[in-house]
């Protein structure tokens, strides 16, 4: 691709989405009727994901940061992180062509906003400068505020999209407060340039202020762990989950949450992955230790008392970041003074397999329900499974996998990272044993979405839900079935994308890549992956 | 949360109506069935090499299979899913083909599955595994068929889940790479939680999920345990290995053993299980159907005791050396609790689960004694308690059938009613009870002869004996109560007057379970031969174990036996001889105890 495109190739995934975007805004404003949007923004977003793994291969050269400033990377964790992202995108907007047809909300603004939220959130997987990170952060939040006020005349979805509009500002001005700090200790607001006055201690203009670094460091956790719905931070979650029309919960709950991950992984082993800042007693990952421990506990625990479906699944998406946390805390081990990265793969791993059995467990509750019957509660699934087996199997699927259950995608999803915590030894062995007592925990809230299903028949005289009927929603669900199912039986071809991404993000010589080709440290792929020479 | 609905369980006809002559074919079928499994050892062909992956893959193709069956071709489901238990019936019958005079496994395989983490699809039978996937091969179509004279609702799904279900137990019985047997291990439950949830009594929600999340729970915590396993492996020999044989050249440190047995032993205990962990069981049994109650006593127990021979013990021997003795404290009150509670109950079928938790409890103590005798007496009790406790469930089924209650005020003076059902329980019962001539006894004579001279139980084994055998005297009275108050006596309940006797099919069902309880009893040394090497060779791998861990505390990796042939070798002989050392000092009379409780 390189031959064809020259340096321009690397920005292919983001320019495909863009036009893509851009044709879309035309069709939605001069196509009034029968406009596919549902499918074609589909298409495009996993044609996005086809570009972005043809670019796997290619060798990316030091003049594509230059191409851009210096402000956006094109590393493997991105192209990864893209695959994901797109695959989830393309999903939910299956799940919106049959969702809001059936609801009579079918408005191609929808659907345009779904794209430029993940066009933001592809560059925002890319950043490699505090600025890049902040404007791409916006471009996707924006979205995803419209996105969950998407039902206009809805009273529940306006207070959600209110909530989170107004914790999502909070949470921007705390994490552009941060890099303010940051930019004050370390003059760069590159993570090259920042790592590096981080580590060395000098800024090329006067000594690194490493005071004020750990504020700024702490506030940009702060900032980020509100994005990933981290408790104490998680307050919104349930409200716009629950306010929102399902697709967009799920495009929150696969996309944002992705996106947001891959983003902490990059700053805090790119930038903040030096021995001071990385100690294991007194740095972040003792911080990202204790998120990952309450998010997991209050996430379960308060899931275990919800009555509606959605909210329920919104605490179970904040306990599923406990557990990315834990793969976190896990992966940020200290090696000579470096962090290492192998176990990011395991992270990595979790948000692939999560994305995929959430859109399952969401598109089955989709289409459970049909007009005017939307399933929201416990009791309009009861007996839904046995009355139509073919919406019951793909719910039991989505719910096992998130539940973690041999063999789906969320088994060994949970598997690799209790195995990277098991392997970190010390304070991690008790986090791994609190995350499965967690799991066990969930495993209740989980298994009640299983008992309506089958064991349960609605109550006499309550409404009886009607499952919709729609082409997208099913090709939607057989499509994440297959992954759940591909990923849970054979998932050494997955976990080694992973491993290949998580390699490149340290600058480490990628072990599927010809040992005949010795990258050489300078043309070390990322700005992040800055050669320790 | 409300059950008024689908209580179509609770109010099936008594016994489904059968013509005479498709009862005649199902008895013609049902003894070609037999002969044909009992003939085919002596004329098949050599045993195909992959015959343990065909033993899983016929049940998984069968339940992909069911799925795809109208589900109004109820008759049609029957008899396929029933057909597809045959032919894997068939093919166990091969097992017998193996060669279990020495202590290695059988119709091994080994190919990776996920090279990059050493996961590996490795599976194999040895003389102590291989009882137990028969044991599974014959109760699981017992099971299915006996249940289709009540189970009338959704078929199509209860054949899948006991398809699905036969799988998971097999595939854990067979499993010699810690992360498939995990992954089996789990696979059991929701077929289960299925069978208890949707076909189950008025509690059954509770039921299923109080099974579920106590399983659930000890098998994550066994899930980091075998993490943290791998992770010392991968320390040590800087690779990553699940494999069983792998793990067991590992010699953790002495306190790490102790957390990590006891990860594993509460996973295992639960399951088993043992006091004070029981309380799911007599709730699953009450509220399970009855084909379900069959399975779960009979096969999925299994698994606990299973587990501890197979994985728990060899891998950590220190731990279980140290531990054992409260473990087998908490099987002798598990014996003696558990008949207790059984001697009080009313509802019969409860009755039949508290007596489960006393007879493992007997099974429990014979591990822990780590004498030969104990041992196999353990893995014997194990398929006998399968069998009697089995063919239990399968009569209380029956009565329920046609009274629709378990409740012993409601019975009395039925052998006038039904004789032939009433012959059949007094068998089952005297099998219980533990009565010479009858499989129960040999496995609990054996275990307390084992216990009576255990030097693992220090020096308190002669109490352990003893409180052990008053469970022997206890199921005597509770079983014999339960007899009394419904089978002698006048037959003064109106309701109970001209009740059906057994139809063929429960007939059928019970029979064979008849048939080997005498078998097992009167020649229990065809099984126990099988299973010596096994067993001699679990005892001496494990004494050598501890003692290891006990004079060198200390974190390392024994040789493998191909590394470095002339110094590894050299040092398995060592090992060997001092296990064998250590015995040859037992008392000669607590030998030669153990002998007798050992060979006859």
């Amino acid at each position: 691709m390189t031959s064809l495109f020259g340096d321009w190739a690397a920005l292919m995934p983001l320019l495909v989405l863009a036009g893509a975007g851009m044709a879309m805004l035309l069709v939605d404003a001069f196509v009034k009727e029968n406009a596919q949007l549902g499918l074609f923004s589909a298409v495009i977003l996993a044609g996005t994901a086809m570009v972005s793994i043809g670019l796997w291969d290619e060798q990316v050269t030091a003049a594509t940061p230059a191409l851009l400033g210096g402000y956006l990377a094109s590393d493997r964790l991105a192209l990864f992180a893209d695959v994901a992202m797109c695959l989830g995108a393309a999903l939910a907007s299956l799940l919106a062509g049959g969702y809001l047809r059936e609801h009579k909300l079918d408005r191609g603004e929808f659907y345009v906003l779904l794209v430029w939220s993940t066009l933001g959130a592809m560059a925002l997987v890319r950043a490699t400068d505090l600025l890049s990170l902040f404007v791409s952060l916006e471009a996707l939040s924006l979205g995803v505020y419209c996105l969950v006020a998407f039902r206009r005349h809805s009273p529940k979805s306006a207070e959600g999209a209110m909530k989170y509009f107004l914790l999502g500002s909070f949470a921007s001005a705390i994490l552009l407060f941060g890099m303010a700090l940051l930019y004050g200790a370390t003059v760069h607001t590159d993570f090259a340039g920042m790592a590096e006055a981080l580590r060395t201690g000098e800024t090329g203009d006067g000594p690194t202020d490493l005071r004020l670094g750990i504020l700024g460091m702490a506030l940009v956790l702060v900032g980020l762990a509100f994005k990933v719905s981290a408790v104490p931070f998680h307050m919104w979650t349930p409200d716009a989950y629950e306010g929102a029309v399902t697709p967009a919960t799920t495009f929150m709950a696969v996309v944002v949450k992705a996106a947001t991950i891959v983003v902490l992984v990059r700053v805090f082993f790119g930038v903040f992955g030096t021995e001071m800042l990385a100690a294991e007693t007194s740095g972040w990952p003792s911080a990202v230790f204790g998120l990952a421990a309450i998010t997991l506990v209050v996430g379960n625990v308060a899931a275990l008392v919800q009555k509606n479906v959605k909210r329920m699944l919104a605490y179970s998406s904040i306990a599923h970041a406990g557990f990315l946390l834990v793969g976190i805390a896990a992966a940020a081990q200290l090696d000579e003074g470096r962090l290492t990265t192998e176990t990011v793969s395991s992270v990595l791993f979790y948000v692939l397999a999560y994305t995929v059995s959430n859109v399952l467990a969401f598109g089955s509750l989709i289409v459970v329900g049909s007009r005017g019957k939307e399933a929201v509660s416990y009791e309009d699934l009861a007996g839904v499974g046995r009355r139509h087996p073919w919406v019951g199997v793909p719910f039991t699927l989505g719910i096992l996998s998130l539940m973690g259950f041999p063999p789906t995608a969320g088994f060994f999803a949970k598997y690799w990272i209790l195995e990277a915590a098991v392997n970190a030894g010390g304070a991690m062995t008790y986090l791994a044993i609190l995350a499965v007592l967690m799991s066990a925990v969930g495993s209740y809230y989980y298994l009640k979405v299983l008992v309506y299903l089958f064991m349960k028949q609605p109550e006499q005289g309550a409404p009886v839900a009607v499952p919709m009927r729609s082409g997208y929603v099913v090709a939607a669900l057989v499509l994440s079935s297959y992954f759940v199912l591909r990923m849970g039986l054979a998932p050494t071809a997955y976990l080694e994308l992973a491993q290949g991404a998580s390699y490149q993000l340290a600058g480490l010589p990628d072990p599927s890549a010809q040992p005949a080709e010795p990258a050489p440290a300078d043309e070390a792929p990322t700005e992040v992956a800055a050669a320790p020479e | 949360m409300s059950n008024t609905h689908d209580t179509s369980h609770d109010t099936h006809a008594p016994s489904v109506a059968v013509s005479p002559s498709e009862a005649r074919f199902e008895i013609v079928l049902a003894i070609l069935v037999a002969v044909i499994f009992l003939e085919l050892p002596v004329h098949a062909p050599a045993a195909p090499a992959n015959l343990l992956t065909l033993l899983l893959e016929v049940p998984l193709m069968g339940a992909l299979a069911v799925l795809f069956i109208p589900r109004q071709w109820t008759a049609i489901i029957r008899r396929f899913s029933l057909a597809v238990m045959v032919i894997e019936l068939w093919l166990s019958a091969w097992l017998f083909h193996g060669d279990y005079s020495g202590a290695g496994y059988q119709f091994s395989q080994d190919v990776e599955w996920i090279p990059s983490l050493g996961i590996r699809y490795a599976v194999g039978v040895d003389g102590i595994s291989y009882w137990l996937v028969l044991l599974t091969t014959v109760l699981t179509p017992i099971s299915l068929y006996v249940s289709y004279n009540s189970v009338s609702t959704k078929i199509k799904e209860y054949a899948f889940s006991f398809l699905l279900l036969e799988v998971g137990m097999i595939g854990a019985f067979v499993s010699l790479d810690l992360f498939l047997f995990y992954v089996f291990w789990e696979l059991m439950l929701v077929p289960m939680y299925l069978i208890i949830g949707v076909w189950g009594g008025k509690d059954r929600i509770y039921a299923a999920l109080k099974f579920f999340i106590y399983t659930m729970v000890g098998s994550l915590l066994m899930l980091v345990a075998i993490l943290y396993v791998v992770a010392q492996y991968h320390s040590l020999s800087g690779e990553y290995s699940f494999a069983l044989a792998d793990l067991l050249r590992l010699q953790l440190t002495q306190s790490e053993q102790i957390w990590l047995f006891a990860a594993f032993a509460l996973a295992f205990a639960i399951k088993v299980p043992m006091f004070p962990l029981h309380t799911w069981l007599p709730d699953a049994h009450v509220q399970a159907p009855t084909g379900g109650s069959v399975i779960l006593a009979a096969v999925l127990l299994k698994l606990g005791g299973y587990g501890f021979i197979r994985f728990a013990m060899p891998l950590f021997p220190y731990a279980s050396h140290y531990l054992g003795p409260t473990l087998a404290v908490f099987a002798v009150v598990g014996i003696i609790y558990g008949a207790a509670c059984a001697w009080v109950q009313r509802d019969v079928k409860k009755l039949v689960a508290y007596s489960s938790v006393s007879h493992l409890g007997f099974v429990m103590l014979g591990i822990f004694s780590i004498t030969r005798g104990g041992i196999e007496g353990a893995v014997l009790q194990m398929i006998a308690h399968g069998v009697s406790t089995g063919a239990l469930f399968i009569l209380v089924g029956v009565i329920y059938d046609r009274r629709h209650t378990r409740d012993l005020a409601d019975f009395g003076g039925l052998a006038k009613a039904m004789p032939i059902y009433t012959t059949i329980f007094v068998i089952v019962t005297m099998s219980s009870v533990g009565l010479p001539g009858t499989n129960g006894f040999i496995g609990e004579f054996m275990i307390l002869s084992g216990a009576f001279v255990s030097e693992e139980l220090s020096v308190w084994e002669r109490v352990f004996a003893l409180f052990a055998a008053t469970g022997v005297i206890l199921a005597a009275v509770y079983m014999l109560h339960a007899v009394l108050k419904m089978f002698w006596g006048p037959l003064d309940k109106k309701a109970n007057v001209g009740l059906a006797d057994l139809n063929h099919r429960e007939a059928i069902a019970l029979s064979p379970l008849v048939f080997l309880i005498f078998w097992m009893g009167v020649f229990p040394s065809s099984m126990l031969d099988t299973m010596r090497p096994s067993v001699a060779h679990f005892i001496a791998q494990y004494d050598a174990g501890w003692r290891e861990s006990y004079s060198a505390d200390a974190l390392r990796l024994r040789p493998a036996p191909g590394e470095e042939p002339a110094d590894a070798e050299g040092e398995d002989e060592g090992d060997a001889e001092g296990g064998a050392e250590a015995r040859a000092e037992r008392p000669a009379a607590d030998h030669a105890l153990a002998m007798v409780g050992g060979a006859r």
